[in-house]
């Protein structure tokens, strides 16, 4: 693993404002560094702040304290993150290639130019033959795929990952987790990705980091050293399954 | 802008391809029950006039209305051309510059808080004056002539288009501002590429109800002062008490109002297609 990390998070403090004027600590101290081409998971328990933690990373969200670090000669952070939302958010009037092209657009990047290489992302995330259609005609994992299509197209260095399978059903969200490996294994990018799903966190990283509940700090960063590439029944081994415990440890759920 | 155009109008292209002898079949197809109800409807009418001696200046038959339509001898006397014309032209030229007006205002009043602050008011104040009661100053302004009429028609019919295009504008989704505004998006590219494209079937809706409203504003106009047009006619024949042309002016009015639905319908069709995709 290189020395220099992609981001250093240090003491990062979000604290939100309700319309009542009260104030909750959203995020109280997180300390998080993520090195280049690492894959690395997030999970809390709900509402923790792994979302802000996200948003905040891609400029959405101002922070209340802290630092984020970024080894700027080989990242730059207004321009080479990629993010996946919850939702697929297509608009719905454009088709598919046109979705997929629309960070080009805005970042005023030549469009032409970059057809080709919206096509192969295309190919890439399954749905070769899709250019032309709406969103409107796919199913929810199929948009979800276009989205992450649409992260890749102005090449980002990091992908902020939030939930991305939350809406899909068990067995499509397992043959997604196989297609991002795939994708993160072949487009070789650092990955940043927030989840519930415990088994989810491991089978795809490389460390999980755990946050506690409201105000959140890191609790632990489990690295995951089973081998890759990964296959489905990686999850039945006792090395998993000592993993999965340890999280839930660090979640007080034991 | 172009390109959102281009994008929009790619697909919708194809549509207008499909062989008009089979859209004419499937038409038919699709309708007849309709027709033979219109037929019906014509033919009850037409007995009950005759049965029950029903005398012309309260209710004409279906054929007195057919004949002051279409028999030559009859119909001259109305000039039916010169007048559909100057409705027409009153209609068209009123709702192109509602649809503009309203489109132009919405934009600049979704754009800045400012201006919607200084605007709004104005807007909500000018639209609950009855426009039919500025219609007589107008005469004093314009005199007689088409510009009075659409300019009523234009006062009764922008306001809609203002209030359906300034809902679409706002009404996006936050998450789709964050997708865009992650990448720093310049605040025209969030209009260009987010707000506007949402916005379009709400401005169609709004164009929908603003072509009803601008035949009324019309017809309104004509009524109040005029020597030509659809509604002239209607005043005319009144003072006459001869009922066929005011029913074929009715008809008239509503094949007009009708037919620019119709347009409007047939322009969100190839504009909006992702929206047909979703009915398929």
């Amino acid at each position: 693993m290189p020395n220099t990390p992609l981001i250093s998070i240090r003491g990062l403090k979000k604290i939100f404002t309700t319309l009542t004027g009260e104030k909750i600590e959203a995020l109280e101290n997180i300390a998080l560094d993520i090195y280049p081409g690492e894959f690395v998971s997030i999970v809390g328990p709900s509402g923790c702040g792994k979302t802000t933690l996200l948003k905040i990373l891609a400029g959405l969200v101002q922070k209340d304290g802290g630092e984020i670090k970024v080894d700027k000669e080989s990242f730059d952070p207004t321009r080479e993150v990629g993010f996946v939302f919850q939702k697929p958010l297509l608009l719905d009037w454009r088709k598919v290639i046109d979705n997929v092209l629309l960070p080009i657009e805005i970042l005023k990047i030549n469009r032409a130019s970059m057809f080709g290489r919206a096509q192969e992302l295309l190919e890439l995330v399954g749905l070769k033959g899709f250019e032309k259609a709406y969103p409107n005609e796919l199913s929810g994992g199929m948009q979800q795929r276009v989205s992450i299509a649409r992260a890749l197209i102005h090449d980002p260095k990091l992908m902020l990952m939030d939930e991305p399978f939350g809406a899909l059903d068990a067995l499509t969200r397992e043959r997604m987790n196989l297609e991002l490996l795939r994708i993160w294994r072949e487009a070789k990018k650092t990955v940043l990705f927030v989840t519930h799903g415990i088994a989810e966190a491991i089978f795809l990283s490389d460390r999980v980091a755990v946050l506690s509940a409201r105000p959140s700090t890191v609790v632990t960063a489990l690295d995951i050293h089973l081998s890759r590439p990964r296959t489905l029944n990686v999850r039945t081994s006792p090395e998993f399954g000592k993993l999965s415990m340890k999280v839930y440890d660090s979640l007080e759920m034991v | 802008m172009i390109r959102t155009l281009r994008i929009i109008f790619s697909s919708s292209i194809s549509y207008l391809f499909v062989p008009v002898r089979m859209k004419a079949a499937a038409f038919l197809k699709r309708h007849y029950l309709k027709l033979l109800q219109f037929i019906g409807f014509l033919l009850l009418w037409q007995i009950i006039i005759v049965l029950f001696n029903i005398k012309e200046y309260i209710i004409p038959s279906p054929l007195a209305v057919f004949s002051a339509l279409f028999n030559p001898e009859v119909a001259a006397a109305y000039l039916w051309g010169k007048q559909i014309s100057a409705t027409l032209t009153e209609i068209a030229c009123g709702f192109v510059v509602s649809a503009f007006l309203g489109i132009l205002i919405a934009v600049i009043i979704s754009w800045s808080s400012l201006l919607r602050s200084i605007v709004m008011p104005l807007l909500v104040f000018f639209n609950s004056i009855p426009k039919i009661a500025m219609a007589p100053l107008f005469l004093i302004w314009f005199g007689y002539g088409i510009i009075p009429n659409a300019l009523i028609a234009i006062l009764i019919a922008f306001f809609p288009v203002v209030i359906n295009t300034t809902t679409g504008l706002n009404a996006v989704d936050r998450d789709l501002l964050d997708l865009v505004n992650y990448l720093h998006a310049k605040r025209w590219q969030v209009f260009i590429k987010i707000q506007f494209p949402n916005a379009l079937p709400y401005i169609f809706s709004g164009l929908k109800i603003s072509t009803t409203l601008c035949v009324v504003g019309a017809i309104i106009g004509e009524f109040i002062a005029s020597d030509k047009g659809v509604g002239f006619i209607l005043m005319d024949s009144q003072a006459l008490i001869d009922t066929p042309p005011m029913f074929a002016g009715l008809i008239i009015i509503a094949a007009l109002g009708l037919g620019l639905f119709g347009l409007i319908s047939i322009f969100e069709r190839l504009l909006i297609p992702w929206q047909r995709v979703e009915l398929a």
